[in-house]
């Protein structure tokens, strides 16, 4: 393990490399800032760029733009209470009301001391965890990898929230319908092509994630009328001192410990990503909190600002874990990360560990530079980049669409790719309108041709019969937490509508 | 039973469904294919029968209604539209016309639509950034972006 650390760290230390996470921290603290265009659009908008580096250089560049739109996105939540993404959102209950009593500096810096903990924890657990998850995985068979994914995809449905759950269901069948256009990888037949020839590689990644996320999050800024109110109402208000007094850090260094160990557990967890993670990590805090400091929360309370913080960088972190174990990804942004690594002709999973070990460990060493980058280059620069919210939003959007079409077009040269950002984004623009979330669409296109793959493998070698689902105790009781995961939020609706019945007749 | 964004979702996707499904059997197989227990037509039909399971329930639960009030208006719609008609019509132009024409028209087109008035901005902020992003990408970069067609007219 440690003459994999040893390379990983040889690589990271690289000036390019280390040139990387500097660049992408301030690329990501700057589009995460922008409201609407979260991690997942940061990292989507990157590829392009990360196309024309080394593997390693690629995906550390990505890692820093991830954390950086982390913590742009938190910088946004505190400054203009616009979360940058989701992920943030719980930032804004105590971080802007923070900024409103003229501790705007103080939240600040709180955020980013937190973000920083949070990653390091994480980054400790994961050089641990990761290593022995990757071992124990190199005898994982095709059923394995079949259930593994199946869980993987019913996991980000099962997480999208109430009233999601069918809808989520829908995208990842949605996006494995989208995976098979294009030659079949198996027999080279064609499908769905409709004797296009553009179509005959089927729908590239880049494409669909620029469209899904970059480009339908400016639509939908647009179409919500948000880009006329940020420049007027939306100033940000203005920064203060940045330091925090003894007692301060006292009064949070548990709510950091606690959080960052909780949101990298959960981070791991496929699909609950770094989101739900803020936010049970808030709910604990505010049930842990004495009366006093109870009544706080939502009021600028420094726990409240602490807890979500330490436990999305945690989660994104985490977030990793079945990505470069497993070739599963935790989260919609992992998720994009894992396209561009196949990009790059390298399987994430347990043989990256042996195959890859630079491109393995320099990405989770390079995640803890990029915490250290954020805490001391980005943090004093933020009165500077937050300038950037002040670009009126007439001439940002455009340049956004502009960057991320021609994106796109400079990996293909093909005009028809244009065109079919242009379609997928009215698609996903309407998709969004009606409530159905993305994040499942791109996970199950990712995972389509895997799925498939596997699929027919086990299939194959079980003569087409489907014991190979309980053959195997691996595969047997990953196939039960698959349908324990998709049938827990009807349970628990059934349990809830049970126990209020029973109350009435009780009383 | 009303029709709310959640039943039409569940609807459309039916629809999707049943179409993905009737295309299924036009992917050729190979000689033999049809008796291995997968083949290119599997998953497809396995997806379509999901697809249908999933909306026939979306349509058949009951909606939740609260997420119904996500108000958009007609000129923010348009302004939507406009743009993605701009954008299609950059991927028609981007041949005939090359980079530079394209993307200086491009750009000023679309912050004109969405409200900018001052022509000093609107040529500055697209015919420079246009110039100096294409020198980037030929001169500093080394991409190939073939010239507008109509040069060789």
């Amino acid at each position: 393990m440690f003459e994999g650390v040893f390379t990983g760290l040889a690589t990271a230390l690289m000036p390019f490399n280390l040139l990387m996470v500097v660049v992408g921290c301030f690329a990501g603290t700057f589009i995460g800032m922008l409201p609407g265009l979260g991690p997942i659009s940061a990292v989507a908008l990157m590829i392009p760029i990360t196309y024309t580096l080394d593997p390693s250089s690629g995906i550390i560049l990505m890692v820093g733009v991830y954390y950086g739109a982390v913590f742009g996105g938190s910088t946004s939540s505190i400054l203009i209470n616009a979360p940058g993404c989701a992920s943030t959102l719980v930032t804004t209950f105590d971080g802007y009301p923070l900024a409103q009593k003229n501790q705007a500096g103080k939240a600040l810096a709180l955020a980013a001391y937190s973000s920083f903990c949070g990653g390091t924890v994480g980054a400790i657990i994961l050089i641990f965890a990761a290593p022995a998850l990757a071992s124990v995985s190199l005898s994982f068979q095709s059923s394995d990898y079949f259930a593994l994914m199946l869980l993987g995809l019913t996991s980000v449905a099962a997480f999208s929230g109430k009233g999601q759950v069918i809808k989520a269901m829908m995208m990842t069948v949605f996006g494995l319908m989208i995976a098979t256009v294009g030659n079949d990888v198996i027999t080279g037949a064609p499908r769905y092509t409709f004797g296009q020839m553009d179509l005959v590689d089927g729908i590239s990644f880049l494409l669909l994630a620029m469209a899904t996320f970059a480009l339908a999050e400016v639509m939908m800024t647009i179409m919500r009328g948000k880009m006329f109110s940020t420049s007027e109402t939306m100033q940000p208000v203005a920064l203060s001192s940045m330091k925090l007094s003894m007692d301060e850090v006292k009064e949070v260094a548990p709510t950091v410990a606690r959080s960052s160990v909780f949101g990298f557990i959960v981070g791991v967890l496929p699909g609950a990503g770094a989101t739900i993670a803020s936010f049970l990590a808030y709910g604990l805090e505010r049930n842990l909190a004495p009366e006093r400091l109870r009544k706080m929360f939502g009021k600028g309370a420094l726990r409240g600002l602490a807890a979500p913080e330490s436990a999305n960088n945690a989660a994104s972190t985490g977030s990793f874990v079945p990505l470069l174990t497993l070739g599963i990804p935790g989260s919609g942004t992992t998720a994009i990360m894992l396209g561009a690594l196949i990009a790059y002709g390298i399987q994430p999973g347990p043989r990256l560990y042996v195959d890859h070990p630079d491109v393995f460990w320099s990405v989770i060493i390079s995640m803890y530079f990029g915490n250290l980058v954020l805490l001391v280059l980005n943090l004093p620069l933020i009165p500077y980049i937050s300038r950037l919210l002040a670009i009126p939003p007439q001439i940002l959007n455009p340049l956004i669409i502009f960057f991320s079409i021609i994106g796109v077009y400079l990996v293909s040269f093909n005009t028809f790719d244009i065109q079919m950002m242009v379609f997928i984004t009215l698609m996903a623009v309407g998709l969004k309108m009606l409530n159905f979330p993305m994040a499942p669409m791109l996970l199950g296109f990712i995972l389509g041709g895997m799925l498939e793959k596997n699929l027919s493998r086990a299939l194959v070698v079980s003569d087409g019969s489907f014991d190979f689902l309980w053959n195997r105790p691996l595969t047997f009781s990953t196939m039960c937490i698959t349908v324990t995961i998709l049938l827990l939020p009807w349970l628990l609706r059934l349990g809830k509508q049970l126990t209020t019945k029973q109350l009435p007749a009780a009383d | 039973m009303n029709l709310t964004k959640d039943r039409f979702g569940g609807l459309l996707f039916l629809l999707l469904s049943v179409t993905y499904g009737y295309y299924a059997a036009d992917i050729p197989l190979l000689p033999g294919d049809r008796f291995e227990p997968f083949h290119a037509q599997t998953l497809p039909y396995w997806l379509s029968g999901l697809g249908i399971i999933f909306s026939v329930l979306l349509i058949g639960l009951k909606s939740d209604l609260s997420s119904e009030n996500d108000v958009i208006s007609n000129s923010n719609l348009l302004l939507m539209l406009g743009l993605m008609a701009f954008t299609f019509a950059f991927s028609v132009a981007l041949p005939w016309l090359g980079f530079p024409i394209t993307t200086s028209i491009f750009l000023a087109s679309s912050y004109w639509l969405l409200g900018e008035r001052r022509l000093k901005m609107l040529l500055f902020a697209s015919v420079p950034f246009a110039l100096v992003f294409w020198l980037l990408l030929t001169q500093v970069l080394d991409v190939y972006i073939a010239p507008a067609r109509f040069i060789f007219w």
